[in-house]
Protein backbone atom coordinates (compact mmCIF):
# COMPACT_ATOMS: atom_id res chain seq x y z
CA UNK A 1 0.00 0.00 0.00
CA UNK A 2 2.38 2.55 0.84
CA UNK A 3 5.18 1.47 -1.69
CA UNK A 4 1.71 1.95 -4.55
CA UNK A 5 1.10 4.88 -2.64
CA UNK A 6 4.19 6.24 -2.88
CA UNK A 7 5.03 5.15 -6.48
CA UNK A 8 2.03 6.88 -7.32
CA UNK A 9 3.42 9.89 -4.99
CA UNK A 10 6.34 9.62 -7.32
CA UNK A 11 4.21 9.57 -10.62
CA UNK A 12 2.51 12.53 -9.93
CA UNK A 13 5.82 13.99 -8.53
CA UNK A 14 7.27 13.38 -11.51
CA UNK A 15 4.77 14.84 -13.72
CA UNK A 16 4.55 18.05 -11.59
CA UNK A 17 8.31 18.64 -11.97
CA UNK A 18 7.96 17.82 -15.88
CA UNK A 19 5.28 20.38 -16.29
CA UNK A 20 6.24 23.23 -13.59
CA UNK A 21 9.25 24.77 -13.18
CA UNK A 22 12.53 22.96 -11.62
CA UNK A 23 12.30 25.67 -8.68
CA UNK A 24 9.02 24.71 -7.32
CA UNK A 25 10.23 20.65 -7.50
CA UNK A 26 12.80 21.57 -5.56
CA UNK A 27 10.72 23.66 -2.94
CA UNK A 28 8.81 20.36 -2.50
CA UNK A 29 11.91 19.02 -1.63
CA UNK A 30 12.68 16.74 -4.40
CA UNK A 31 15.71 15.27 -5.02
CA UNK A 32 17.46 16.62 -8.64
CA UNK A 33 17.69 13.28 -9.62
CA UNK A 34 14.29 12.61 -9.63
CA UNK A 35 13.74 15.75 -11.56
CA UNK A 36 12.08 14.07 -15.26
CA UNK A 37 14.42 16.35 -17.60
CA UNK A 38 14.19 14.17 -20.83
CA UNK A 39 10.51 15.37 -21.28
CA UNK A 40 11.65 19.17 -20.40
CA UNK A 41 10.50 21.40 -23.68
CA UNK A 42 12.70 24.67 -23.90
CA UNK A 43 11.87 27.56 -22.83
CA UNK A 44 13.01 29.43 -25.88
CA UNK A 45 11.57 28.12 -29.33
CA UNK A 46 11.18 29.39 -32.63
CA UNK A 47 7.91 28.80 -32.85
CA UNK A 48 4.46 30.40 -30.67
CA UNK A 49 5.03 28.01 -27.62
CA UNK A 50 0.82 27.72 -26.63
CA UNK A 51 0.59 28.69 -23.05
CA UNK A 52 0.26 25.82 -19.84
CA UNK A 53 -3.55 25.88 -19.29
CA UNK A 54 -3.01 26.72 -15.99
CA UNK A 55 -1.38 30.40 -17.49
CA UNK A 56 -4.31 30.69 -19.98
CA UNK A 57 -6.39 29.84 -16.81
CA UNK A 58 -5.15 32.66 -14.92
CA UNK A 59 -4.07 35.36 -17.95
CA UNK A 60 -8.06 34.90 -18.50
CA UNK A 61 -8.98 35.56 -14.62
CA UNK A 62 -6.70 38.43 -14.81
CA UNK A 63 -7.48 40.34 -17.89
CA UNK A 64 -7.36 44.40 -17.41
CA UNK A 65 -11.63 45.64 -17.79
CA UNK A 66 -11.11 49.14 -18.20
CA UNK A 67 -14.16 51.39 -16.76
CA UNK A 68 -17.22 51.86 -18.17
CA UNK A 69 -17.80 55.65 -18.59
CA UNK A 70 -21.26 56.97 -17.18
CA UNK A 71 -22.50 58.61 -20.56
CA UNK A 72 -20.94 56.27 -23.81
CA UNK A 73 -18.89 57.84 -25.83
CA UNK A 74 -21.75 57.99 -28.44
CA UNK A 75 -24.00 60.09 -26.59
CA UNK A 76 -21.63 62.71 -26.20
CA UNK A 77 -20.15 65.55 -28.98
CA UNK A 78 -16.75 64.92 -30.20
CA UNK A 79 -13.89 66.51 -29.03
CA UNK A 80 -12.64 68.84 -31.46
CA UNK A 81 -9.34 67.66 -33.28
CA UNK A 82 -6.56 69.63 -33.10
CA UNK A 83 -5.19 71.04 -36.67
CA UNK A 84 -2.31 68.76 -37.53
CA UNK A 85 0.28 70.61 -39.27
CA UNK A 86 0.63 68.95 -43.01
CA UNK A 87 3.16 66.72 -43.49
CA UNK A 88 5.85 67.30 -46.16
CA UNK A 89 4.88 65.20 -48.79
CA UNK A 90 1.20 66.51 -48.67
CA UNK A 91 2.56 69.81 -49.20
CA UNK A 92 4.55 68.36 -52.36
CA UNK A 93 1.18 66.61 -53.66
CA UNK A 94 -0.70 69.53 -53.01
CA UNK A 95 1.92 71.22 -55.71
CA UNK A 96 1.45 68.71 -57.99
CA UNK A 97 -2.39 69.00 -57.60
CA UNK A 98 -1.92 72.94 -58.62
CA UNK A 99 0.23 72.64 -61.50
CA UNK A 100 -1.70 69.74 -63.03
CA UNK A 101 -4.81 72.36 -62.63
CA UNK A 102 -3.12 75.02 -64.65
CA UNK A 103 -1.27 73.06 -67.22
CA UNK A 104 -4.38 70.26 -68.09
CA UNK A 105 -7.42 72.14 -69.57
CA UNK A 106 -9.41 68.96 -69.06
CA UNK A 107 -9.14 67.37 -65.74
CA UNK A 108 -11.58 64.18 -65.63
CA UNK A 109 -12.79 62.42 -62.29
CA UNK A 110 -13.89 58.80 -62.47
CA UNK A 111 -15.05 55.92 -59.62
CA UNK A 112 -12.74 53.18 -59.73
CA UNK A 113 -14.81 50.31 -58.70
CA UNK A 114 -11.55 47.80 -57.72
CA UNK A 115 -10.27 47.84 -61.34
CA UNK A 116 -7.12 45.48 -61.55
CA UNK A 117 -3.85 46.08 -62.40
CA UNK A 118 -4.04 44.23 -65.64
CA UNK A 119 -7.28 46.79 -66.58
CA UNK A 120 -5.52 49.71 -65.61
CA UNK A 121 -2.40 49.05 -67.65
CA UNK A 122 -5.04 48.32 -70.55
CA UNK A 123 -6.81 51.91 -70.13
CA UNK A 124 -3.72 53.62 -69.26
CA UNK A 125 -1.70 52.33 -72.57
CA UNK A 126 -5.03 53.15 -74.93
CA UNK A 127 -5.88 56.93 -73.09
CA UNK A 128 -1.41 57.18 -74.20
CA UNK A 129 -1.96 57.18 -77.74
CA UNK A 130 -4.30 60.60 -77.11
CA UNK A 131 -2.11 61.80 -74.41
CA UNK A 132 -4.23 61.43 -71.46
CA UNK A 133 -2.40 60.95 -68.32
CA UNK A 134 -3.59 58.55 -65.61
CA UNK A 135 -3.56 60.04 -62.25
CA UNK A 136 -4.13 58.89 -58.61
CA UNK A 137 -3.87 61.70 -55.77
CA UNK A 138 -5.17 60.42 -51.69
CA UNK A 139 -8.68 62.38 -51.24
CA UNK A 140 -7.26 64.29 -48.23
CA UNK A 141 -4.87 65.99 -50.19
CA UNK A 142 -7.54 66.74 -53.02
CA UNK A 143 -10.31 68.05 -50.78
CA UNK A 144 -7.48 70.26 -48.76
CA UNK A 145 -6.36 71.76 -51.81
CA UNK A 146 -9.80 72.42 -53.51
CA UNK A 147 -11.40 73.80 -50.35
CA UNK A 148 -9.06 76.94 -50.58
CA UNK A 149 -9.31 77.10 -54.63
CA UNK A 150 -12.13 77.67 -57.00
CA UNK A 151 -12.67 74.72 -57.97
CA UNK A 152 -14.57 74.07 -54.48
CA UNK A 153 -17.72 72.74 -55.76
CA UNK A 154 -15.75 69.59 -57.14
CA UNK A 155 -15.36 68.23 -53.64
CA UNK A 156 -18.56 66.04 -53.12
CA UNK A 157 -16.57 64.44 -55.83
CA UNK A 158 -13.23 63.12 -53.85
CA UNK A 159 -15.37 60.10 -51.63
CA UNK A 160 -13.92 56.86 -52.28
CA UNK A 161 -11.86 55.15 -54.73
CA UNK A 162 -11.34 57.81 -57.40
CA UNK A 163 -8.73 58.23 -60.68
CA UNK A 164 -8.24 61.70 -62.44
CA UNK A 165 -7.17 61.47 -66.26
CA UNK A 166 -6.02 64.53 -67.02
CA UNK A 167 -5.04 65.64 -70.35
CA UNK A 168 -3.83 69.12 -72.02
CA UNK A 169 -6.03 69.34 -75.13
CA UNK A 170 -9.77 68.72 -74.21
CA UNK A 171 -10.07 65.12 -75.70
CA UNK A 172 -13.45 64.51 -74.23
CA UNK A 173 -14.37 62.16 -77.47
CA UNK A 174 -11.38 59.35 -77.79
CA UNK A 175 -11.00 59.18 -73.78
CA UNK A 176 -15.37 58.51 -73.71
CA UNK A 177 -14.79 55.68 -76.20
CA UNK A 178 -12.11 54.57 -74.74
CA UNK A 179 -13.74 54.25 -71.02
CA UNK A 180 -17.26 53.07 -72.87
CA UNK A 181 -16.26 49.81 -72.78
CA UNK A 182 -14.48 49.61 -69.22
CA UNK A 183 -17.21 48.63 -66.48
CA UNK A 184 -14.53 49.06 -63.82
CA UNK A 185 -14.58 53.09 -63.92
CA UNK A 186 -17.22 55.32 -64.23
CA UNK A 187 -17.61 59.21 -65.00
CA UNK A 188 -18.41 61.33 -61.89
CA UNK A 189 -17.47 64.96 -63.42
CA UNK A 190 -14.81 66.67 -65.21
CA UNK A 191 -13.20 70.66 -65.15
CA UNK A 192 -12.89 71.46 -68.63
CA UNK A 193 -11.51 74.73 -69.35
CA UNK A 194 -11.95 76.34 -66.04
CA UNK A 195 -15.90 74.51 -65.94
CA UNK A 196 -17.11 72.06 -63.85
CA UNK A 197 -19.18 70.18 -65.79
CA UNK A 198 -21.66 66.62 -64.69
CA UNK A 199 -21.20 63.69 -66.46
CA UNK A 200 -24.36 64.87 -69.13
CA UNK A 201 -22.15 67.67 -69.47
CA UNK A 202 -19.06 66.21 -70.05
CA UNK A 203 -21.18 63.91 -73.09
CA UNK A 204 -22.59 66.87 -74.23
CA UNK A 205 -19.43 69.00 -75.13
CA UNK A 206 -18.04 65.73 -76.58
CA UNK A 207 -20.89 66.62 -79.15
CA UNK A 208 -19.87 69.84 -79.75
CA UNK A 209 -18.89 70.57 -83.24
CA UNK A 210 -15.04 72.51 -83.46
CA UNK A 211 -14.44 76.02 -82.85
CA UNK A 212 -14.04 77.08 -86.36
CA UNK A 213 -17.67 75.59 -87.27
CA UNK A 214 -19.08 77.45 -84.38
CA UNK A 215 -17.84 80.41 -84.96
CA UNK A 216 -19.00 79.94 -88.58
CA UNK A 217 -22.00 79.47 -87.74
CA UNK A 218 -22.71 82.61 -85.44
CA UNK A 219 -21.59 84.73 -88.26
CA UNK A 220 -24.27 82.95 -90.77
CA UNK A 221 -26.21 83.86 -88.24
CA UNK A 222 -25.51 87.49 -87.48
CA UNK A 223 -25.62 88.14 -91.17
CA UNK A 224 -28.36 86.26 -91.92
CA UNK A 225 -31.29 89.34 -90.36
CA UNK A 226 -28.74 91.81 -92.44
CA UNK A 227 -28.79 89.93 -96.00
CA UNK A 228 -32.83 89.56 -95.62
CA UNK A 229 -33.53 93.08 -94.95
CA UNK A 230 -31.14 93.76 -97.97
CA UNK A 231 -33.44 91.24 -99.88
CA UNK A 232 -36.05 92.85 -99.01
CA UNK A 233 -35.02 96.01 -99.81
CA UNK A 234 -34.24 95.23 -103.07
CA UNK A 235 -37.17 92.86 -104.56
CA UNK A 236 -39.65 95.90 -105.62
CA UNK A 237 -36.73 97.89 -107.88
CA UNK A 238 -35.57 94.53 -109.14
CA UNK A 239 -39.11 93.32 -110.20
CA UNK A 240 -40.04 96.39 -111.72
CA UNK A 241 -36.15 96.35 -113.88
CA UNK A 242 -37.37 92.95 -114.60
CA UNK A 243 -40.83 93.74 -115.86
CA UNK A 244 -39.48 96.66 -118.03
CA UNK A 245 -37.17 94.51 -119.95
CA UNK A 246 -39.31 91.87 -120.89
CA UNK A 247 -41.40 94.81 -122.17
CA UNK A 248 -38.53 96.00 -124.25
CA UNK A 249 -37.28 92.31 -125.40
CA UNK A 250 -40.85 91.77 -127.03
CA UNK A 251 -41.38 92.07 -130.24
CA UNK A 252 -44.97 93.55 -131.19
CA UNK A 253 -44.11 96.79 -128.63
CA UNK A 254 -46.97 98.72 -130.23
CA UNK A 255 -50.37 96.76 -129.39
CA UNK A 256 -49.41 95.01 -126.69
CA UNK A 257 -48.13 98.47 -125.07
CA UNK A 258 -51.25 99.54 -123.27
CA UNK A 259 -51.90 95.67 -121.90
CA UNK A 260 -48.05 95.67 -120.55
CA UNK A 261 -48.53 98.98 -119.22
CA UNK A 262 -51.78 97.90 -116.82
CA UNK A 263 -49.78 94.73 -116.27
CA UNK A 264 -46.93 96.59 -114.90
CA UNK A 265 -49.27 98.95 -112.65
CA UNK A 266 -51.35 95.90 -111.28
CA UNK A 267 -48.04 94.14 -110.35
CA UNK A 268 -46.50 97.42 -108.60
CA UNK A 269 -50.08 97.83 -106.51
CA UNK A 270 -49.74 94.25 -105.32
CA UNK A 271 -46.09 94.06 -103.50
CA UNK A 272 -47.06 97.16 -101.89
CA UNK B 1 -16.54 42.68 -42.80
CA UNK B 2 -13.01 40.66 -44.64
CA UNK B 3 -15.55 37.36 -44.60
CA UNK B 4 -18.51 38.93 -45.34
CA UNK B 5 -16.47 40.07 -48.85
CA UNK B 6 -15.13 36.84 -49.46
CA UNK B 7 -18.74 35.01 -49.16
CA UNK B 8 -20.40 37.74 -51.20
CA UNK B 9 -22.05 35.79 -53.90
CA UNK B 10 -23.76 37.37 -56.94
CA UNK B 11 -25.38 33.65 -57.61
CA UNK B 12 -28.98 34.51 -57.09
CA UNK B 13 -28.36 38.35 -58.55
CA UNK B 14 -29.86 38.92 -61.66
CA UNK B 15 -28.64 42.69 -62.07
CA UNK B 16 -27.24 45.72 -59.74
CA UNK B 17 -28.27 48.57 -60.84
CA UNK B 18 -26.66 51.60 -58.36
CA UNK B 19 -27.94 55.33 -59.46
CA UNK B 20 -26.91 58.19 -57.64
CA UNK B 21 -25.65 62.05 -58.09
CA UNK B 22 -21.57 62.33 -57.30
CA UNK B 23 -21.89 66.26 -56.23
CA UNK B 24 -24.32 65.31 -53.63
CA UNK B 25 -23.42 64.82 -50.28
CA UNK B 26 -25.48 62.20 -49.79
CA UNK B 27 -23.70 59.77 -52.38
CA UNK B 28 -21.27 58.30 -49.87
CA UNK B 29 -22.44 55.25 -49.25
CA UNK B 30 -24.04 53.82 -51.91
CA UNK B 31 -20.82 54.60 -53.65
CA UNK B 32 -19.03 52.25 -51.33
CA UNK B 33 -22.08 49.99 -51.65
CA UNK B 34 -20.72 49.98 -55.94
CA UNK B 35 -17.08 49.48 -54.94
CA UNK B 36 -17.82 46.89 -52.01
CA UNK B 37 -20.25 45.03 -55.20
CA UNK B 38 -18.39 45.87 -58.25
CA UNK B 39 -15.42 44.29 -57.46
CA UNK B 40 -13.42 41.73 -59.70
CA UNK B 41 -13.83 39.08 -56.94
CA UNK B 42 -17.63 39.76 -56.30
CA UNK B 43 -18.16 39.70 -60.14
CA UNK B 44 -16.48 36.74 -60.67
CA UNK B 45 -18.76 34.65 -58.55
CA UNK B 46 -21.08 35.11 -60.98
CA UNK B 47 -20.35 36.18 -64.52
CA UNK B 48 -24.08 36.78 -65.97
CA UNK B 49 -24.95 39.21 -63.59
CA UNK B 50 -24.82 42.98 -64.82
CA UNK B 51 -23.65 45.78 -62.22
CA UNK B 52 -24.26 49.03 -63.69
CA UNK B 53 -23.98 52.66 -62.74
CA UNK B 54 -26.54 55.62 -63.62
CA UNK B 55 -24.59 59.04 -62.89
CA UNK B 56 -27.22 61.42 -62.55
CA UNK B 57 -27.24 65.20 -62.03
CA UNK B 58 -30.88 65.75 -60.65
CA UNK B 59 -30.69 66.31 -56.72
CA UNK B 60 -32.49 63.63 -56.38
CA UNK B 61 -31.39 60.40 -53.74
CA UNK B 62 -29.23 57.62 -54.44
CA UNK B 63 -31.19 54.09 -55.45
CA UNK B 64 -29.82 50.66 -55.50
CA UNK B 65 -32.26 48.44 -57.27
CA UNK B 66 -31.27 45.16 -56.81
CA UNK B 67 -32.68 42.28 -59.13
CA UNK B 68 -32.92 38.42 -58.66
CA UNK B 69 -32.94 35.16 -60.56
CA UNK B 70 -36.72 34.66 -59.50
CA UNK B 71 -37.84 38.12 -60.29
CA UNK B 72 -37.66 39.70 -56.73
CA UNK B 73 -36.59 43.06 -56.45
CA UNK B 74 -34.74 44.99 -53.85
CA UNK B 75 -34.70 48.51 -53.18
CA UNK B 76 -32.99 51.00 -51.26
CA UNK B 77 -32.68 54.36 -50.75
CA UNK B 78 -29.12 55.19 -50.00
CA UNK B 79 -29.97 58.35 -48.29
CA UNK B 80 -29.75 57.63 -44.81
CA UNK B 81 -28.14 54.13 -44.91
CA UNK B 82 -24.46 53.08 -44.31
CA UNK B 83 -22.88 50.56 -46.75
CA UNK B 84 -22.70 48.06 -43.66
CA UNK B 85 -26.12 48.33 -43.26
CA UNK B 86 -26.62 47.70 -47.11
CA UNK B 87 -24.32 45.47 -47.63
CA UNK B 88 -25.57 43.37 -44.88
CA UNK B 89 -29.46 44.06 -46.11
CA UNK B 90 -28.32 42.53 -49.13
CA UNK B 91 -26.00 39.82 -48.07
CA UNK B 92 -29.02 38.29 -45.52
CA UNK B 93 -31.42 38.33 -48.79
CA UNK B 94 -28.94 36.38 -50.90
CA UNK B 95 -28.66 34.02 -48.35
CA UNK B 96 -31.72 33.59 -48.08
CA UNK B 97 -32.40 32.99 -51.81
CA UNK B 98 -29.52 30.49 -52.16
CA UNK B 99 -31.06 28.52 -49.28
CA UNK B 100 -33.96 28.78 -51.48
CA UNK B 101 -32.20 27.55 -54.47
CA UNK B 102 -30.37 25.03 -52.61
CA UNK B 103 -33.75 23.51 -51.64
CA UNK B 104 -34.70 23.48 -54.90
CA UNK B 105 -32.06 21.77 -56.68
CA UNK B 106 -32.02 19.09 -53.81
CA UNK B 107 -35.87 18.09 -54.76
Amino acid sequence: MRGGLLQESLASGRMMAATLSCGVSLLRGWLPSVRNVRHGSKAVTRHRKPMHFLKQKLMAVTEYIPPKPVIPDRCLKPLPKRNQEESGLVRILKREVDMMFQNNKMIAVFQNNSSSSEDLLLIKYRLQKHDITVKFFPNQVMRSFLSTSKYINMLPLFVGHNVLLVSREPKTKEMLKVVKNTPQISLLGACIEDTILSHKGVHDYSRLPSVAVIQGQVVGGLTQMTSQTRDLIRHNPLYLSMLLKRYVDQPNNGKEGTEGAEEIEKKQTEPS
Amino acid sequence: MAMSKGSLALKTVKKIVVAFCPFESNAKASREFLALVGSEKTRMTNLNCEVTVNIKHDKSEPVIDVTFVDGEKLLMNGTNLTSKEMLSAFISRCTVKESQMMEGTKK
